[in-house]
């Protein structure tokens, strides 16, 4: 306890410039400010995911389908197994979808893909003004 | 033709034990490789022939002499869309190194390898593909569609040293592709959705988790994730989601009873009516008595405390932080639990929440706030579910080095006497 108490009596300030360091190589100016998610400043947060790269066309006709099948399949009565199989098919594809969009996401731009394994290197600081 | 004929080689980790293989050169490289010949691999018992599954006799002819290299098992268990990739992705960030896929191997295998860890999905114990399933009507969430026995086989084999063929469930064709070689690692994950289903396996696992996504939350990620696709509506994600959900409630949801760490992600609390899915308020279960697992705490271990950061020290913007922590019971045992509403908006607040946290487990002062900013761009790195996430992956790094250290007494202990 006697640990908690002494932790809480440190300015929280002292805490955000001493991790600074160590945390925020990319970053020089951000100790106070606000978190600075690195996606976020190069495309901004949920609407890189959007903008990002479009789902293979393989696997988004196949979904296309399988959603078509499903509405069929659970068109006469819901409830069904073969309905519930039917949208359990569309999930794994989702999913699948998903996947393969983050991954090209990921591979799309070297210079991130790089950046990201090597931050504290020169070519991936980035300054705030 | 040296069938089954003794090859030695030793282990890559820097243990002095060995590993006995009756198998062509190569077979403890990272690397996928299926050009052995066939009657090679048969001798083994384990076969590269698609679509089969096999017994355990594939594993006969290794023979691994040595404890403290025997992996750490960790099962995961979550619906599909519910984040265990992201998870997956932050735990082996904490081991250290990136998980990849296997090098030169199926591009389609849903496998991660890093220098510590392997990551598996349970979907390659599928036994029904996706038009079998859709032959007999079964869902993926049935245990029907699953082959529990190699399932507890292959993993009880990982566990003692030895590797195995294991089959890849390919997401994209819906079909099982040829197998692919595992070879124990340090660390070994089985993420997917019933790593606690079957109690054969279940036993095998060293630490368990359950992710628990609140319906509302999980209609929010979908519409999220596939809203922008072709075909896709807010009609068919519900569809989906309620047709999926009889399944869900009898198959996946009961394993979080034997989870040993649940995260519990809800609609916040702190904006009334809110069910954006955008703030989330988030509750690490932590089961009491496990071993090599002490749970979190916040001020004061076992007191019940409701904790909002925000105030003269730290200031917070709308909605705000709000912690609690507490001994609770969760069917029937004993729990702690730590919960966190709201997002963290500044660097302050991480770390000034970091801080006051105790247990974390953590290696130096303020690796966890180091962990969330490492993956600032992965979902939830502002909110509870990064953050428990890389609690429990600092967990589980805690655990592993303890059991390591166990084992590692254990002989020396044994060679006194």
């Amino acid at each position: 306890m006697a640990s908690t108490v002494a932790s809480l009596s440190i300015p929280a300030t002292t805490f955000a410039a001493a991790a600074a360091g160590d945390v925020l190589p990319r970053r020089k100016a951000a100790a106070t400010g606000r978190v600075w998610f690195p996606v976020a400043r190069r495309g901004g947060g949920f609407a890189v995911r959007s903008t990002g790269p479009a789902t293979p066309s393989n696997i988004s006709d196949k979904l296309s389908e399988s959603i078509k099948e499903a509405e069929e399949t659970c068109a006469d009565e819901k409830g069904t197994a073969e309905c519930a199989a039917a949208w359990d098919n569309v999930e794994e594809i989702s999913a699948a979808a998903s996947h393969a969009r983050d991954n090209l996401k990921e591979n799309s731009d070297p210079l991130e893909k790089y950046c990201k394994e090597n931050p504290e290197t020169d070519e991936c600081r980035i300054y705030d003004n | 033709m040296a069938i089954c004929s003794a090859h030695t080689t030793t282990t890559s980790l820097h243990s002095p034990c060995t590993t006995t293989v009756s198998n062509a050169a190569g077979f403890r490289q990272r690397q996928v490789i299926f050009f052995t010949s066939s009657s090679n691999r048969r001798s083994c018992g384990g076969g590269g022939g698609g679509r089969r599954h096999h017994g355990g006799a594939r594993t006969s002819c290794f023979q691994v002499s040595c404890s403290v290299d025997k992996p750490v098992v960790i099962g995961l268990a979550a619906d599909s869309g519910c984040g265990k990739s992201t998870f997956m992705r932050r735990l082996t960030s904490v081991f250290g190194g990136a998980a990849v896929p296997p090098k030169g191997g199926n591009p389609d295998s849903n496998t991660l390898i890093s220098d510590t860890t392997t990551v598996i999905c349970l979907d390659d114990y599928h036994s029904l593909d996706r038009n079998g399933r859709k032959e007999y009507g079964v869902t993926a969430l049935d245990p029907r569609a699953n082959n529990f026995d190699l399932m507890y086989e292959q993993v009880k084999a990982i566990k003692d040293g030895q590797a195995v063929e294991k089959p890849i469930y390919n997401h994209v064709t819906g079909l099982l592709d040829p197998p692919e070689l595992i070879t124990p690692p340090k660390i070994f994950v089985i993420e997917g959705l019933h790593p606690m289903f079957d109690q054969r396996v279940r036993d095998l696992l060293d630490f368990s988790i359950y992710l628990d996504i609140s319906d509302e939350v999980k209609f929010a990620w979908k519409i999220q994730r596939d809203m922008a696709e072709r075909g896709h509506s807010l009609e068919s994600i519900q569809a989906s989601i309620e047709a999926r959900k009889p399944d869900f409630d009898a198959y996946i949801d009961p394993q979080k009873q034997y989870a040993d760490a649940v995260i519990e992600v809800l609609p916040t609390q702190l904006i009334p009516g809110d069910n954006e899915g955008k703030v989330l308020r988030v509750k690490l279960i932590m089961k009491e008595g496990v071993k090599f697992f002490n749970p979190v705490y916040l001020f004061d271990e076992g007191s019940s405390i409701s904790w909002v950061p925000c105030g003269r020290k730290l200031t917070c913007s709308y909605p705000g932080i709000k912690f609690a922590y507490g001994p609770d019971t969760y069917f029937g045992k004993e729990v702690s639990v730590l919960e966190m509403d709201g997002q963290f908006d500044k660097l302050d607040e991480l770390i000034y929440v970091e801080s006051h946290l105790s247990n974390l487990s953590t290696k130096f002062y303020g690796e966890v706030t180091q962990q969330m900013l490492k993956h600032a761009d992965f979902p939830g790195s502002n909110n509870g579910t990064g953050l428990f996430q890389t609690i429990i992956g600092l967990k589980i790094r805690d655990l592993y080095e303890q059991i390591v250290a166990e084992r590692a007494g254990v002989p020396a202990e044994a060679a006194k006497v």
